[in-house]
């Protein structure tokens, strides 16, 4: 199974990954609606740390509809039709990277495993390899 | 409108009323965005001969179509007035977060009127607009203020802010962002100041409308992959812009203690690999910029954390002041970043201070007992902070250094390094005339952003006078430029050498309009001669002696260094002139001839 | 006893297009770049061995010597 992975010690702070991400996820160019985070922690101590999905399942198991389902490429990923917002999946994710944000969007979102953040990342933070478990 | 926010937010400050007008297309066909509509307002809107830092003054930022889109160095936006500093055209190009969060507010500009009765911050979160309370602000670092207003709102929101500097219409006051960037130069803080604006905070959640959405994400990953296959990009990353400080040391372009020279015998410390391995962070890049240029850096010795130095601060403050560690330098940035000062201006006319008393027209009780000597870097600090509060000296050196030369005189005019006013940025011009003419003729007087061509002047041969090296430049002040209309960065282009045809595509398919480069480059060649026009219409009696350069290029060739014993000659610089006008079809004197303005399509502009 | 010099980009104009070319160790960068036709004032940076040089380093055999010019700036 593969997964999304994130160096935050090459993180520029940038966000061209948030911009891809929310064209693929809404078609729309909005970073608040993407499915990974950049904390930026300014002016001390200066860095950026990037959370991203680990494709544990720990939402999929919860969601009571079964609106998280896995897509072709073997990643979890919110079914937009079927989603009723009941949040019960927030909580469960230990990155805290599933979104529900009702002001922005009548539906919960998570990382599909795109990797068009991958592709738009100067610096070399984000890549998609196995899941440990996987290689273990 | 596809590619555009839509909308162009007014605030008027003196009497409280904020109201919104839809982008106006036909602006946005012909002026494009970011640069070109903050030139398009100032002509249409700022009465002439407006004080700077009264009523009738406005203060316009600007984003432009790539703003905010998935599309490299997306993160710039223009701020743009009549210039404290110089009493003609500003246009300062500020990069982080902030341009993106106003394009998702729906904004191209936000345009500040008027001054207000007491201190505010406008606080803008998406469609609901305030002037809020500042008195708990006002007297505040720029930095310090973020952070409140970051910990208060949340990091969602972005923030500019200005100094005590720009509180206090110090005439080189810059407005500060994302901890460490600014619109920087002509001392658009102190118009802010001066309306008693100290903060624009501001949150948008709309998305932005392209006009084909696929051949977008397709070009936008096209110029993306083109970076990152970039040769030098790994290069450049590393280093950002100091890349060029130990190569400007060896060429003799490395400005040292006041242009005196252009080579620092002491250069070695503050060259970029030094800087990384000694202070060096964090990389920290603007909004979608692959090849994030911004170096993070905790320095030490001082318990201080700065985006820099760049090279400009390492120039200016540095070699120019002849500081030769670079942590003093860094803590310089710091301290003009805090309270709110350019560094470049600053390290111009810190210099000359430094030189008036090297020669002894300044002595201990003009300068409140500090011992104002080139490499005395405790003397630089407690200076910036009398420049911000205006106190002794530093009310002489608020005023810029061609003011304080003419109030001092003595001689003293002589080495005020400048031009129109504005100080000299990073690049010794004794010996290099394409550069020398770009800063002649930069349209916000001494500046390198326009047009940078001091690699191509050793290409050619330094002191060559010729057409081809006109042409360049003037090439250069419409193509460079464009960036900042477009609300992107030129950085890519310039630094890391991608094939600037891949951003057509781009800006079509966004903003639905085809256009090439010749088509681009035509609109700043338009925007140029409005710009001119601007400071003719300012300035009683502008003509081309405001674009002669500091006599120190043609009088007093550096006694070491690269460019030992090497100048450039009078008749040269008025000949380098003579082509220039020739070449833009302006009259001897540096005017628009109208045959220009017609073929511009400029003549309405002209009263 | 030789070391490799590759420029990049523009500079490789003063190779023909080549990508890169052997020098004689024991000579410096500067010395090196001039046997070339490669004026020094146009290089920027100079990475031997992906490290940060000045060109009156001395060349060892086997240094592979990355030559970067100032394309733009500013």
């Amino acid at each position: 199974m593969m997964r999304l992975y994130a160096d935050s010690s090459k993180c520029s702070g940038c966000r061209a990954c948030l911009v891809a991400c929310s064209l693929n996820l809404f078609q729309e160019n909005n970073p608040k609606k993407a499915a990974l985070v950049i904390e930026a922690h300014f002016p001390a101590p200066g860095a950026y740390k990037v959370r991203v999905c680990t494709q544990c399942g720990a939402c999929a198991e919860v969601c009571p509809s079964g609106a998280i389902k896995l897509n072709e490429r073997g990643a979890y990923y919110v079914d937009m039709t079927e989603c009723n917002l009941c949040e019960a999946c927030v909580p469960e994710c230990p990155e805290s990277v599933m979104f529900v944000r009702t002001e922005l969007a009548d539906t919960s979102w998570k990382c599909d495993l795109c990797g068009d953040c991958v592709s738009v990342c100067g610096t070399g933070v984000l890549w998609i390899a196995e899941t440990e478990a996987a290689v273990a | 409108m596809n590619g555009y926010g839509g909308q162009i937010l007014r605030v008027n400050l003196s009497n409280g009323q904020i109201s919104k007008e839809p982008t106006p297309p036909e602006v946005a066909r012909q002026f494009v965005g970011g640069r070109g509509f903050g030139l398009y307002f100032l002509l249409k809107e700022v009465p002439p001969k407006a004080d700077p830092l009264g009523p009738q003054n406005k203060l316009i930022i600007s984003s432009g179509p790539f703003s905010g889109l998935m599309i490299p160095g997306a993160g710039k936006c223009d701020w743009t007035t009549k210039a404290p500093l110089t009493g003609g055209y500003a246009s300062a190009s500020m990069g982080g977060h902030f341009t993106a969060e106003m394009k998702y507010a729906g904004l191209d500009s936000i345009i500040l009127e008027g001054i207000s009765p007491k201190p505010v911050y406008l606080f803008i979160d998406d469609d609901k607009i305030e002037l809020r309370e500042a008195a708990q602000l006002w007297g505040k670092g720029s930095m310090v203020v973020e952070k409140i207003l970051k910990d208060q709102y949340g990091e969602e929101f972005q923030v500019a802010a200005i100094g005590p500097a720009g509180e206090n219409g110090v005439s080189f006051a810059h407005i500060n962002h994302d901890y460490g960037r600014q619109a920087g130069r002509g001392g658009v803080g102190a118009v802010m100041g001066a309306k008693k604006v100290k903060a624009i905070v501001v949150r948008g959640t709309k998305s932005i409308p392209v006009a084909d959405p696929e051949a977008y994400r397709k070009a936008g990953l096209e110029l993306f992959k083109a970076c990152k296959e970039a040769e030098m990009l790994k290069e450049w990353t590393t280093y950002g812009t100091t890349i060029v400080v130990s190569w400007c040391d060896e060429v003799g372009a490395l400005p040292t203690r006041n242009f005196s020279a252009g080579s620092f015998e002491d250069g070695k410390n503050l060259y970029g690999p030094v800087m990384r391995q000694k202070i060096v962070i964090t990389d920290k890049g603007c909004f979608g910029c692959p090849s994030p240029c911004g170096k993070y850096s905790r320095v030490q010795r001082y318990n201080t954390y700065v985006e820099g130095p760049e090279y400009e601060t390492i120039g200016m403050i540095g070699s120019n002041l002849g500081l030769s560690s670079i942590e003093d330098v860094a803590q310089a940035n710091y301290l003009c970043d805090e309270w709110g000062i350019d560094t470049i201006s600053a390290g111009g006319v810190i210099a000359w201070a430094m030189e008036c008393y090297e020669k002894g027209i300044f002595t201990k009780a003009d300068t409140d007992g500090l011992e104002l000597k080139f490499g005395n870097a405790e003397a630089v600090f407690k200076l910036i902070e009398k420049i911000a509060k205006k106190e002794g000296l530093g009310a002489l050196l608020a005023e810029g250094v061609k003011r304080a030369a003419q109030k001092v005189g003595k001689g003293s005019e002589k080495w005020a390094i400048h031009v129109k006013g504005m100080e000299q940025s990073a690049y010794a011009t004794h010996n290099a005339t394409a550069m020398l003419l770009a800063y002649m003729t930069c349209d916000v007087g001494a500046h390198h952003n326009r047009a940078w061509a001091i690699t191509y002047d050793l290409q050619v041969g330094r002191e060559r006078v010729a057409p081809e090296k006109v042409a360049r430049v003037i090439w250069l002040q419409h193509f460079r430029p464009m960036f900042d209309v477009l609300g992107g960065c030129r950085l890519q282009w310039v630094e890391l050498g991608i094939d600037r045809n891949l951003y057509l595509p781009a800006l079509e398919a966004i903003t639905g309009v085809h256009r090439t480069w010749e088509d681009l480059e035509l609109v700043g060649e338009r925007l140029w001669n409005l710009a001119r026009l601007y400071w003719m219409r300012e300035i009683d009696g502008f003509d081309r002696s405001w674009d002669l350069p500091a006599p120190r290029f043609y009088e007093e060739p550096p006694t070491s260094g690269a460019t030992q014993g090497q100048i450039t000659r009078f008749e040269d610089v008025q000949k380098l002139l003579d082509m220039y006008y020739e070449q833009r079809g302006w009259s001897p004197q540096g005017h628009p001839t109208p045959q220009t303005l017609e073929r511009l399509g400029l003549q309405s502009f002209v009263n | 006893m030789s070391a490799t010099i590759r420029p990049f980009g523009m500079l490789r104009e003063y190779l023909q297009g080549e990508k890169e070319a052997e020098v004689a160790a024991g000579q410096t960068v500067r010395q090196a770049l001039a046997s070339l036709g490669i004026p020094p004032e146009v290089v920027a940076l100079v990475l031997v061995n992906d490290q940060p040089q000045e060109k009156d380093y001395s060349l060892q055999d086997g240094d592979v010597v990355k030559i970067l010019a100032v394309i733009g700036g500013g």
